[in-house]
């Protein structure tokens, strides 16, 4: 405890390191990805163990070419594999998690200088490369429980076509018997993964609980049949929405230091996942709608700032 | 003169999200990566931008539509959208030395430099293009020419604020060497054209 | 005439218009999805600017200083008419394709830049060979950033399909892959820079 450490904010001072925070967050996400294998069989296993190597490998690659230490320890580039992987379609070609990990870590995080420093979340960055470059491959969804990889549509895209005409039940949605990214369907696992970050302290509720109760608001109010007739427990338990709130729109780095500000944060998400998701061309809205709020963090920050005391 | 609500609200998305001037359709970069570094000469570009664009694309209109139409003169669209937008500046920047020093000083060079905004002209081509016909004006064609001037302001701003606020925020990082400044600031808004793909197919 | 190879080879590498100097890149980046439409812009750039180099060099101890810039645009404008009116005739595919680029190269500031702090003060036979240099310069980056955006975009190059099976990033065909691919190309060219003056050492 006698070194002077020189940073920038946020100057917290916690008991537990960056990197056991790190460890334990990707021990929370375990349940969700082994729940996605099980729904979605082995091909699912394999997007995983590819992303998350590819993230290692990449970390570790550019961070040696660059003279830097080799960080890989400290569980930064496991959690970008993996959360990356867990937002792909079960059924992708290997390479697809391979190169969406390369470019997370390059682009999403090295570029800026490495962990601390990235303004956007790196695995969504990843995310919205593959999607704009391979569309085909991320909106193909196979059905679950069938290991024979046979193609359908998720909840949302349904939705969007106007095709959704039996309703899905709810606790499909919560099991995650549904089409869908790896990571994203199974509810029950996330939220038991979420259940133990906040009982740590690792998150706090600002972002998650602001973020799903804007979206809900805002999916109920504009509903398809009129004002306030919308199925908004079918909107927050569909997608992305609650991997996308407790586990990316919380990352530290890419969301605002202080509790107003995070709340600010929710909001925005809340509100543009809403509205990609009921008038955009896209069905699901929760990448697009965190990375814009990354951008928009550090005006957030600016604007939401603690006042030191004394001062006006 | 019937203004459609929905066509108003489709410029809007369309000019400050979708294609949005700088992120998109590339309009304005040059000043965009060189005075994005800090928000407050930033968010004054900005507004000078907002105010230049919209001006003009009501000038330009007008030349178009009751001088350059009339006398077939249609050719003649690059040259004198030019010469009107570099009187504007230049009747601008007269104004404001005279009435606001301070507010002169501060803008610097930056206040020119407008007149080369490819941003400016180009709204004022993107005008013409979409809201005239065979060489004949749609419908509210002002108000939509300039409707759209006013988005196209404003997406600027949008882009201008987030970025300013991002490389303000780098500048207290290290980043790798090779990357700073410049190389930096074109993949940053590399990333934010990425998400803003997110509004594509917007339709109410 | 020795003394005017290296105005020429100037803007080719040590002076390159968008890698060094950084002007002009509205249209690099808009324009830089097939090497096709590269070359076609970088052409009528080049057009361009020999052409107001010229002129300028020509008239310019006619202009009073205080308009200069004023009588520039106007002279840029002229040609980039001429250029449109051109275009449109002779390749209306070329001109659909670029679109409101054409006439944006009036605001172009390797244009306006290059009369400004060239061909106003030098004499007519640099102005040509600078104008040819900048414009040669600014054709080669436009060739080299969409030969990059068209053979990772969309697989091929020139319209022919050159590996099989690739299947292509469409991102890099997209606003943001522009984007990416110039940040990436000058944080490259950094390095070259960088390592260049570390051996010199």
């Amino acid at each position: 405890m006698n070194k002077l450490i020189v940073s920038t904010s946020p100057h917290l001072y916690k008991k537990e390191s960056v990197s056991k925070i790190m460890w334990m967050v990707a021990a929370s996400l375990i349940p969700a990805g082994a729940a996605g294998v099980f729904i979605f069989g082995s091909s699912a296993l394999w997007v995983i163990i590819l992303g998350v190597l590819s993230a290692l490998a990449a970390e570790a690659l550019i961070q040696a070419l660059t003279k830097r230490k080799i960080t890989l320890l400290d569980g930064s580039a496991f959690i970008t594999g993996l959360l990356l992987a867990y937002n792909l379609p079960p059924g992708v070609p290997f390479w697809l998690p391979i190169v969406g990990s390369c470019f997370a870590i390059a682009i999403g995080k090295q570029v800026f200088g490495g962990l601390g420093q990235n303004i956007f979340n790196p695995a969504l960055v990843g995310r919205v490369f593959l999607m704009a470059s391979w569309p085909k491959y991320m909106t193909t969804f196979t059905v679950p429980m069938n290991y024979d990889a046979v193609t359908a549509a998720t909840p949302l895209a349904l939705l969007k076509e106007g095709k959704l005409i039996e309703k899905i039940s709810y606790l499909n949605l919560f099991l995650g018997n549904r089409g869908g990214c790896i990571g994203e369907v199974c509810i029950v696992a996330l939220a038991l993964g979420a259940l133990f970050l906040f009982i740590k302290g690792y998150i706090s509720w600002h972002i998650p609980f602001t973020y799903i109760l804007t979206t809900g608001i805002f999916t109920y109010v504009f509903g398809p049949k009129g004002l306030f007739t919308g199925d908004w427990l079918f909107h927050i338990s569909s997608g992305g929405l609650i991997l996308g709130a407790f586990f990316m729109a919380t990352d530290y780095v890419t969301s605002p230091l202080t509790g107003k500000g995070q709340i600010i944060f929710g909001v925005g998400c809340g509100v543009l996942t809403a509205v990609i998701r009921l008038w955009g061309g896209y069905p699901e809205g929760v990448s697009y709608a965190i990375l814009m709020m990354n951008a928009a963090t550090p005006i957030i920050d600016r604007y939401t700032r603690n006042r030191i005391y004394g001062t006006r | 003169m019937q203004i459609d609500i929905g066509q108003l609200l489709a410029i809007f998305i369309s000019a400050v999200f979708v294609y949005n001037v700088i992120l998109s359709r590339f309009l304005g970069l040059c000043s965009f990566i060189a005075i994005s570094k800090e928000t407050k000469p930033a968010l004054a570009m900005s507004l000078a931008v907002l105010f230049v664009i919209t001006m003009s694309s009501a000038l330009t209109w007008f030349i178009y539509r009751f001088l350059l139409i009339p006398f077939n003169l249609a050719y003649l669209r690059t040259i004198s959208f030019i010469l009107v937008i570099a009187t504007f500046v230049q009747l601008v920047e007269m104004i404001i030395r005279k009435f606001a020093p301070a507010m002169y000083r501060f803008f610097g060079i930056y206040l020119p430099l407008i007149t080369v905004n490819c941003a400016v002209l180009g709204v004022a081509v993107l005008n013409i293009d979409m809201f005239f016909i065979n060489g004949k004006a749609v419908q509210a064609s002002f108000f939509y020419s300039v409707f759209q001037g006013v988005c196209v302001g404003l997406g600027y701003t949008v882009a201008m604020l987030l970025m300013s606020g991002i490389r303000e925020r780098l500048d207290l990082c290290n980043v790798p060497k090779v990357f700073k400044d410049f190389p930096l600031a074109f993949i940053i808004a590399s990333i934010l054209s990425l998400s803003f793909l997110g509004f594509n197919g917007f339709r109410f | 005439m020795k003394k005017l190879i290296p105005e020429f080879l100037k803007g080719l590498i040590k002076e390159n218009p968008t890698f060094v100097l950084a002007l002009g890149l509205c249209p690099t980046l808009a324009v830089s999805v097939t090497v096709v439409n590269g070359i076609g812009m970088g052409i009528a750039a080049t057009f361009v600017l020999l052409g107001s180099n010229i002129m300028v060099s020509l008239i310019k101890n006619f202009i009073p200083e205080r308009i200069r810039i004023p009588c520039f645009i106007v002279i840029i404008a002229t040609f980039v008419t001429i250029t449109e009116l051109f275009m449109k005739a002779y390749s209306p595919a070329l001109d659909r394709a670029l679109g409101i680029y054409v006439p944006l190269i009036v605001v172009n500031c390797i244009v306006l830049g290059r009369a400004e702090a060239f061909a106003q003060k030098g004499k007519v036979l640099n102005s040509i060979f600078d104008a040819l240099g900048m414009g040669v310069g600014f054709t080669l980056a436009l060739i080299l950033i969409s030969g990059i955006r068209e053979f990772l975009g969309s697989g091929k190059i020139l319209g022919a399909t050159l590996i099989k099976g690739f299947e292509p990033v469409f991102m890099i065909g997209m606003p943001s892959g522009a984007l990416l691919v110039i940040g990436l190309l000058l944080g490259f060219f950094n390095l070259l820079k960088s390592r260049k003056e570390k051996a010199c050492k």
